[in-house]
């Protein structure tokens, strides 16, 4: 185990724990324990990167967050004069921030039920776990919050000089406590009112979100540069007091612009009292929130089945055999309910549903709208099959991945029925909504006139995942491996891929100019695609000659 | 007692690398046997049990079930085998419904079908409140549970238990005890394998004894005892495997244990 440069720092306050009767160098062993498992965990930033598993990934993850923080709190620095304004601006954008990452990277920490048998089992005192729990946290929310506002923050002195960024750098620590215990707030409220799983749900989605919004970010703020120029004066309502952001914004006016009104005091104290208050709170409410925690384990008292009509229609409709029927369900409920499969996939859909737009505005700035939707732009669809080669390599994993005896447990008659329904699960599951979704909006700009264009795509979309099945998975069972061990598929095959797509959208292009060509295509791509999924696939029995 | 044969292993051998697992195993098992088979840890329990099943190949030897050779590569036999590995894994995202079905279905159950006798099955251990709940909420010992249902389920001839009794409370034990009991009263086989000796003991009608890939003892507790002159399974078990020093192992760990207790 390293010693580590955060433990050295804390050292230094070795007498506020003391005064506090916290057993320091236990609640320093389980902090380096904790830090060492840490540098063992992958943040959601990273991933579906190529980084390799060594050191601790968050603290190289700290640049990502640097760049971001550039990224999206340094325009609003040079925003005029009226602080209240940009800065509430700024605070929003930082509160949003830490309390999504919060959520989705520390939710592990705080929702850490191996406390309990491991430590509380040892002769500690229980104020000795909780600070080292909360000083687990403050270490990982400092780190972060520290390289995401460095560069604001310096940026800060040369544009408003050193009292902006006295008060910044001061209201930060206090808006790093809020979130925390905002965000345990919230689980407190969601484990008393819901089940341990329903909360593992929502933090997965808050994970999916946040890596959405990542990628989606990058789009959107290199624009914002664009729209920035504003100029609004700030007038006080009351409705203000419950927008935290805006406390935050007062003191700035406070003490830098000498406005002494009543609401800007009133927001100050705010901004001040709600942090303590709720630290206090906080420490008070611990052990009724690890109390809930055991609830952590349970699932909600459903007495019923859900539903799947649907799913169970599709697999009536695509697949042949019964075998493949089982396989067909069993795939779609691995898809939809298994969430680090999901954490890996869904991003990857959010992407692929809006990447075929971005390009589209790109086009539609360049020209006039008028002109756009009457040209090929329609073509940017294709953009969004881009996704497939990564959805298809993730469906070979799964974090029960141990599960998978039971495929050569059962007798199974021909184990491509396997390997097919999968992907056809994966068609159904993951790229009809998005192409769907897409289609739709698609149709509503271009007019109903690339209806069978868009088939044409569906046809490609499909010839796709078996090509890349082939190229990608082989013949693996699906959700048999580690997600361990599914490293981001290479550059060559990413690019493979592009190829693939670019050809048919290339030939695509080109039959549009023949008449009724189209249609041609249309024909030979299903012929296409029955002799390709045959010859993949073949129905007959396959023996395995064992030695 | 009928004279079918079930099970037939000829000088069943395996390596994984340079290590050797099985050192020719054979072994003939007949129709509603409950067979014991014991073995200290590594002695390529598992290993047989997972080789018979499909799930490890590249054996030599020959293995028969039903009177098929399963290098053959017909997977029908599968249809009359039930499973429960040692260590219990399943896909646990999954609810208890949609396992259970899932695996009805693999073995050729209709899924209303599976579905329904999965719940009365359920249902028998107290379990049907958590029916449609995730197996990740499960406990050990309800795991357990759904893990020897979904074995059950296809009413298999033959059955592969791995330490099927991990976790389980002693009520349950009872219940999985007269179970086998009566399964095997109606014909069914069980291959059975642990490491609680007196469950063995009094369930088993026939006792294996593997050490280092080898069966080294093979009968009933009766003949065992006679051939060994030792009280339980557990003595016997301890004299045929050579290791009758387990008083002076104790002793040294118990020193170790209390080695520090001059300082504090």
């Amino acid at each position: 185990m390293d010693d580590f440069k955060s433990l050295q720092v804390l050292d230094r306050f070795k007498w506020i724990f003391q005064k506090f009767h916290i057993d320091y160098e236990i609640m320093r062993k389980i902090l380096q324990l904790k830090l060492t498992m840490d540098g063992r965990r992958m943040p959601t930033v990273f991933n579906g990167s190529k980084v390799k598993k060594e050191g601790n990934q968050f603290i190289k993850s700290l640049w990502m967050y640097g760049f971001l923080g550039l990224l999206t709190l340094t325009p609003f620095l040079f925003l005029g004069d009226q602080f209240i304004f940009f800065t509430s601006i700024m605070m929003s954008i930082l509160m949003f921030i830490l309390m999504t990452l919060m959520v989705s990277d520390f939710s592990a920490v705080l929702l850490d039920v191996r406390d309990k048998n491991i430590l509380h089992s040892k002769p500690i005192s229980t104020i000795t776990i909780n600070a080292a729990k909360i000083v687990h946290i403050l270490i990982y929310m400092f780190l972060l919050t520290g390289s995401f506002v460095a560069i604001p923050l310096v940026v800060s002195i040369f544009k408003h000089g050193i009292g902006f960024a006295l008060i910044f750098a001061i209201e930060i620590i206090f808006i790093g406590c809020l979130v925390v215990v905002l965000t345990a707030f919230v689980y407190l409220f969601i484990l008393r009112f819901f089940s341990g799983e329903k909360l593992k749900d929502i933090i997965n989605y808050v994970q999916i979100f946040l890596s959405i919004a990542v990628i989606v970010g990058y789009q959107l703020v290199a624009r914002s540069f664009e729209i920035v120029n504003l100029n609004i004066s700030y007038t006080f309502d009351w409705w203000h007091l419950l927008l935290p952001p805006i406390w935050f914004g007062a003191p700035f006016e406070l003490l830098l612009n000498k406005d002494f009104s009543f609401h800007i005091i009133l927001l100050t104290i705010f901004a001040v009292l709600t942090p303590i208050f709720s630290v206090m709170l906080y420490i008070r409410l611990m052990p009724a929130f690890e109390r809930n925690l055991v609830k952590l384990l349970s699932d909600s008292n459903r007495k019923k089945k859900k539903s799947r009509k649907i799913a169970k229609l599709w697999s009536k409709v695509l697949c042949r055999t019964t075998e493949e029927q089982t396989f067909f369900s069993f795939s779609s409920l691995m898809m939809k309910q298994e969430r680090d499969l999901k954490l890996k996939i869904y991003p990857q859909l959010g992407i692929a549903s809006i990447f075929p737009f971005i390009f589209l505005f790109n086009d539609i700035r360049m020209d006039s709208y008028e002109v756009a939707v009457t040209g090929n732009g329609f073509m940017f669809v294709y953009f969004s099959l881009l996704m497939i080669p990564n959805v298809v390599h993730m469906l070979k994993f799964s974090s029960n991945f141990k599960g998978h005896w039971i495929y050569r447990a059962a007798p199974i008659e021909n184990e491509f029925s396997i390997y097919r329904s999968t992907l056809k699960a994966c068609i159904v599951n993951y790229f009809l909504p998005v192409y769907f979704l897409v289609s739709a909006i698609f149709i509503y700009i271009f007019s109903v006139r690339i209806i069978p264009d868009l088939l044409i795509v569906l046809l490609v979309a499909i010839a796709m995942t078996l090509f890349a099945y082939v190229v990608l998975n082989g013949e693996t069972y699906p959700f048999s491996n580690t997600h361990e061990h599914s490293q981001d598929i290479s550059t060559f095959k990413v690019l493979g891929s592009i190829l693939f797509i670019g050809i048919f959208a290339l030939v695509h292009f080109f039959v549009l100019k023949i008449t009724y060509g189209i249609y041609v295509y249309m024909i030979l791509l299903v012929i296409g695609n029955v002799i390709g999924w045959r010859l993949v696939f073949p129905r007959k029995i396959k023996k395995i000659q064992v030695l | 007692m009928n004279n079918e044969k079930v099970l037939c292993l000829t000088d069943l051998t395996m390596s994984f690398g340079n290590k050797r697992v099985l050192n020719g195993v054979n072994l003939e098992v007949y129709k509603g046997q409950i067979i014991g088979y014991i073995g200290p840890n590594g002695a390529g329990k598992s290993t047989t049990v997972k080789i018979m099943l499909g799930l490890i190949e590249g054996y030599h030897g020959t293995i028969e079930i039903f009177g098929e050779n399963i290098a053959r590569g017909d997977f029908a036999y599968k249809r009359k085998i039930g499973y429960v590995p040692e260590t219990a894994e399943v896909y646990d995202n999954l609810t208890a419904c949609e396992y259970l079905t899932f695996t009805g279905e693999l073995f050729g159950l209709s899924s209303v079908e599976a579905e329904k006798k999965a719940f009365n099955l359920m249902k028998e251990f107290n379990l049907e409140s958590v029916f449609h709940q995730r197996l990740s909420s499960f406990s050990k010992g309800m795991r357990q549970k759904v893990l020897i249902i979904s074995s059950l389920l296809h009413d298999p001839d033959l059955l592969f238990f791995d330490e099927p009794l991990s976790g389980l409370d002693a009520n349950s034990v009872m219940i999985i005890k007269e179970i086998l009991n009566q399964l095997a009263a109606r014909g069914k086989t069980i291959f059975y394998s642990s490491h609680i000796m007196d469950v063995v003991e009094k369930i088993s009608n026939r006792i294996i004894l593997l050490v280092e890939g080898r069966v080294v003892a093979d009968g009933t507790f009766a003949e065992l005892q006679a051939q060994n002159k030792e009280g339980t399974l557990e003595e016997i078990f301890n004299q045929i495997t050579g290791i009758n020093n387990h008083k002076e192992i104790a002793e040294k760990f118990v020193g170790i244990v209390s080695e520090g207790s001059n300082h504090g």
